[in-house]
């Protein structure tokens, strides 16, 4: 019997996680995707929203501006690089001025720092903006971090804590029981996404896909596994624990006394199934257009137009150029009504309408005000994914009435993973009241994690390759990522499983050549890794696999 | 900090062939520093043949063309590093680079060749919107796990653009026993080889649609089709004219872009229009002693042309060092000692993009693409209204370098040299 069943490993979920993982409770997440954070949180743009525009007296107000210094809190605990960055809303015209008025009187209700400034003052505090922008707000406590960085960062702790986690698992029931629920899910415990990384002592016995032909040097390479160090790692922390489960026939059955339902565009389908007072999702689509790093010295704050109210209900942002941690910078993003909440494809009208705001808007924001046209060659990749807005229009945050034990943190639209850790501490402070949980004294707060190779000094570089010479072999040339980074990864509780798993954790594939020059080594090491063939690694997990079979098969001439 | 006469970034066809050549010229210490396990670059994976008929009047594979420098390099004794990465270029030719076995490193270069080659463009650096699952790749990953992992990433595929791998994989694919549906060109024409486009396309009646994009990628975990549309002359999708193909791979064979992450982290002088460093008729870069060639340089047709560049970049690098060569002089010369280069009418990037006066040169080699095709051509060399110089060709394709070689003396008056073709377009 569990304590709480989260329903959802995104931000909200992994956060929630964490913050019970400070109490004596039997804790279980499921996440139906593949990866944690493979829902709206993984498209999300990282941005730290201060908390100016959420419309005072709603849930999303209530937890965006305790939630933006929250987040700042845990990525200082969890070792998750951030940048305090501010945001700056700017506006070109008289409407914009008076929305500019309108979003600082939200501020000082909602208790956030925000002013607004003008011309000349405005050219001390933003040298290179367009001179066609009236005035802008600027928010200081604004900021930018990785949203996935923040979610496995999350997950790991509250891991390394004891809370237990199963990805690839999907809840498709929930009845009521007299000590609880009882939750049944599609899923499998010993899948590749749920078993634990595992080296082989026998380096020979994996395929080595660098198979080299004509005229090679087998020279320093080495392929040559270290088993060893594998087992004496940090990573013996994290041992694997078998869930409490009935299994059968890929259907799982659990047994809980609470629920927190973090379920994003699934949250309204998850709380029907427990409550008659029902919402809807309204799955809205946005996009993001990537940028090449070589531009981004002359981006240092948040740039973002007011924003707009939208025909569904709610409202979106607008349109923003935010510097990102990896020096990238995002572009973006649209809103547009779709109906699967896991619909991530990049659509045509979304990046039109993206690259053709900025190409008119270029001449205001500082990469452009001096007459450099809107660089489309710099355009290195393109992202969507849909934010759970609820026909509520706001956050659905608690236990309904008809429902007690099962608790809601749903309709999760921006700005949800900004107020996630406030959320959570809402939602995970309902179960601990119930349960009347104790806390844990064994409880660790801190995670601590290696440095990247790309921004170490060359002398800790130096040191980090001699004490593994894997920190030496550069295996995505564009982000500058070594094996021992990905092998990390890999090999991290929670750790990555597919293609797309190294990318989030690593940045290995996010740079100019989008993989092409680093993916097959990737998909070796994880083959490596997980004692696997390398036609069973998949891009995405399910059925996403790279490969389709060998060379020279049947039908071959 | 170690101190090396010459150090030669990349031990590709136009590493080798540089370094080769500067030993020749009399170099002794020279290091090329590879990032994979192998030297030959890209051609390791390439098994197919066409390679070495200009260089070596021989009709060798990619391979076999990469073993016979790979064996000049080794019967010379040039030393070389593997499995060595570049992290850092500086402007006072200091480079810093990692390996497993000798950690991290710092070098001091007398002079350097930049021979990185080039990546492929991204699907996503061509704004290809749809799904994101598996099964999209450059047509270069593809050769990679085809020929060097021994695995097919796909059964029925679709390839975007008609550049020259994309052109060689669909070849392969369908000798895979896979099915190539199409092969999908924005331009009214192809941008590989006249060759491989009828000994890889024609030869196996492989449908091609010009004038056409891939308007959208669907499918969930895996591509499952993509729709094919057509684009009107500014190039853009003309609505209801898309059409589904089934496939399960999209592979991308769309232009090629030289790897200058460290060219521009020195603080090179860029060409926008060949992506590449400025060089002068020495293939020398904005930094005195650092020279550049091959496809790092600017996107060539056939790795014949790449090797006998970096040969000449190698011999120049040589002459650098040994004190032959008035380079540093130049560097500091007034602008006007300097003729650039200008595309006219048809014509793209040219290399070099300017030549010394003065220069030592007997006779100068200019190389463009043109920009769309011509039969019946005259390319021709203006100074002003002056020509300085023209050859014909019976037919010109954006697929095909234009290669001309000018006496130096024709050029000495010049003001500017300016390239136009004249013709018949088609």
């Amino acid at each position: 019997m569990y304590d709480v069943i989260i329903v959802g490993a995104g931000s909200v979920g992994c956060a929630a996680a964490r913050e019970l993982s400070r109490y004596r409770l039997r804790v279980l997440v499921l996440e139906k995707g593949h990866d944690l954070c493979a829902g709206a949180s993984k498209c999300n743009s990282g941005m730290i929203h201060a908390g100016y525009d959420p419309i005072p007296g709603t849930n999303e107000a209530r937890f965006n501006a305790p939630g933006c210094a929250m987040m700042y809190e845990i990525c200082d605990e969890l070792d998750v690089p951030y940048l305090k960055n501010g945001t700056t809303i700017f506006a070109t015209d008289d409407n914009g001025m008076k929305e500019l008025e309108k979003l600082l009187h939200y501020a000082e209700i909602n208790k956030v720092r925000a002013e607004i400034v003008t011309p000349p003052a405005l050219y001390d505090l933003q040298p290179d903006i367009g001179r066609d922008v009236r005035g802008v707000l600027w928010v200081p406590d604004g900021g930018v971090t990785n949203p996935f960085t923040v979610t496995f960062a999350l997950a790991e702790n509250a891991r390394r804590n004891g809370v237990e986690f199963l990805k690839e698992t999907e809840v498709t029931g929930i009845t009521k029981t007299p000590a609880g629920f009882s939750v049944t899910a599609k899923g499998s415990v010993d899948s590749i996404a749920n078993r634990p990384a595992r080296a082989s002592s026998d380096p020979s016995s994996h395929s080595s896909l660098y198979r080299s032909s004509g005229n090679t040097d087998s020279g320093l390479r080495d392929s040559g596994y270290r088993s060893s160090e594998y087992r004496n790692s940090e990573y013996k922390n994290f041992e694997y624990k078998t869930p409490e489960c009935e299994s059968s026939d890929g259907t799982l059955r659990f047994e809980t006394r609470m629920i927190i339902n973090c379920a994003g565009g699934h949250s309204d389908v998850i709380n029907n199934m427990v409550s008659g007072i029902h919402y809807h999702i309204i799955p809205r689509f946005g996009a993001h257009v990537v940028l090449d790093r070589k531009l981004s010295a002359k981006l240092t704050t948040t740039l973002m137009e007011t924003p707009h109210d939208l025909p569904g209900g709610g409202h979106t942002k607008g349109m923003a150029i935010i510097p990102t941690l990896g020096g990238t910078m995002l572009l973006g993003c649209d809103a547009t009504e779709v109906g699967d909440p896991d619909f991530t494809d990049t659509r045509r009208e979304s990046i039109e309408q993206i690259v053709d705001y900025f190409r008119a808007a270029w001449k205001d924001l500082p990469l452009g005000s001096d007459g450099s046209p809107f660089p489309e060659d710099s355009i290195i990749s393109i992202f969507g994914g849909c934010r759970p807005h609820a026909d509520t229009n706001d956050f659905v945050i608690g236990e309904p009435e008809d429902a007690p034990g099962f608790v809601n943190a749903g309709g999760t639209e921006s700005p949800a993973f900004t107020s996630c850790v406030a959320i959570a501490r809402h939602v995970a402070g309902i179960c601990i009241d119930r349960l009347k949980a104790e806390p844990d004294p064994d409880f660790d707060p801190y995670r601590k994690v290696k440095k990247a190779f790309r921004d170490m000094t060359n002398e800790e570089r130096k040191a980090a390759i001699a004490e593994n010479p894997d920190y030496a072999k550069i295996v995505c040339r564009c982000e500058m990522v070594t094996e021992a980074e990905i092998r990390d990864a890999i090999r991290r509780p929670l750790g990555a499983r597919s293609i797309a798993d190294v990318k989030l954790r690593t940045r290995a594939g996010m740079g100019r050549c989008q993989g092409g020059f680093c993916s097959p080594r990737v998909l070796e090491i994880l083959s490596e890794e997980l004692g696997i063939s390398p036609l069973e690694v998949t891009q995405c997990g399910g059925e996403s696999k790279v490969l389709c079979g060998r060379a020279c098969g049947e039908g071959a001439v | 900090m170690k101190e090396v006469n010459l150090v030669v970034i990349g031990g590709g066809a136009a590493g080798m062939a540089a370094a080769v050549s500067a030993r020749r010229s009399g170099v002794q210490d020279i290091l090329i520093l590879e990032r994979n396990p192998s030297l030959g670059g890209v051609l390791q994976q390439c098994i197919h043949n066409g390679f070495g008929l200009h260089r070596f009047g021989d009709d060798l594979t990619g391979v076999e063309f990469a073993a016979r420098y790979a064996d000049m390099v080794k019967e010379m004794g040039i030393p070389y590093l593997l499995n060595t990465f570049v992290i850092a270029l500086n402007p006072d030719k200091t480079i810093t680079a990692v390996n497993p076995e000798e950690g991290l490193m710092e070098i001091k270069a007398g002079s350097i060749v930049l021979a990185m080659g080039c990546r492929e463009r991204s699907r996503n650096a061509l704004l290809i919107p749809g799904a994101r699952g598996a099964g999209i790749m450059t047509a270069g990953t593809a050769q990679r796990y085809l020929n060097l992992d021994g695995y097919l990433p796909g059964k029925k595929i679709v390839i975007v653009g008609s550049g020259d791998i994309g052109l060689i994989m669909a070849r392969q694919f369908v000798l895979e026993g896979c099915e190539v549906a199409a092969v999908v060109e924005i331009m009214p024409w192809s941008g590989g080889l006249p060759r491989n486009m009828k000994q890889c396309i024609e030869d196996f009646g492989i449908p091609v649609y010009y004038n056409s994009i891939i308007s959208e990628i669907r499918g969930k975990e895996r591509v499952s089709s993509v729709l094919v549309g057509r684009v009107d002359e500014h190039r853009r999708l003309i609505p209801g004219t898309e059409f589904e193909i089934a496939c399960d791979t999209l592979l991308i064979s769309a232009g090629l872009i030289p790897e200058n992450e460290l060219t521009d982290q020195a603080g090179i002088t860029m060409s926008g229009a060949t992506k590449g460093a400025e060089v002068s008729e020495n293939l020398e870069t904005s930094i005195s002693g650092v020279f550049s060639c091959g496809n790092v340089l600017h996107v060539h047709d056939l790795v014949d042309f790449v090797s006998e560049e970096a040969e000449e970049a190698g011999r120049n690098a040589a002459a650098y060092l040994l004190g032959q060569a008035p380079s540093a002089k130049d560097l500091t010369s007034p602008a006007d000692d300097r003729i650039p280069t200008v595309s006219g009418d048809g014509v793209g990037g040219i290399v070099p993009q300017y030549v010394c006066r003065g220069t030592s040169k007997k006779e100068v080699t200019f190389m463009f693409r043109p920009r769309s095709r011509w039969r019946d051509a005259v390319i021709r060399a203006f100074s002003g209204s002056d020509e300085l110089f023209s050859k014909k060709a019976v037919a010109l394709t954006p697929g095909e370098m234009c290669r001309l070689t000018i006496p130096a003396e024709k050029l000495r008056a010049a003001s500017e040299i300016r390239f136009s073709i004249e013709g018949t377009a088609v």
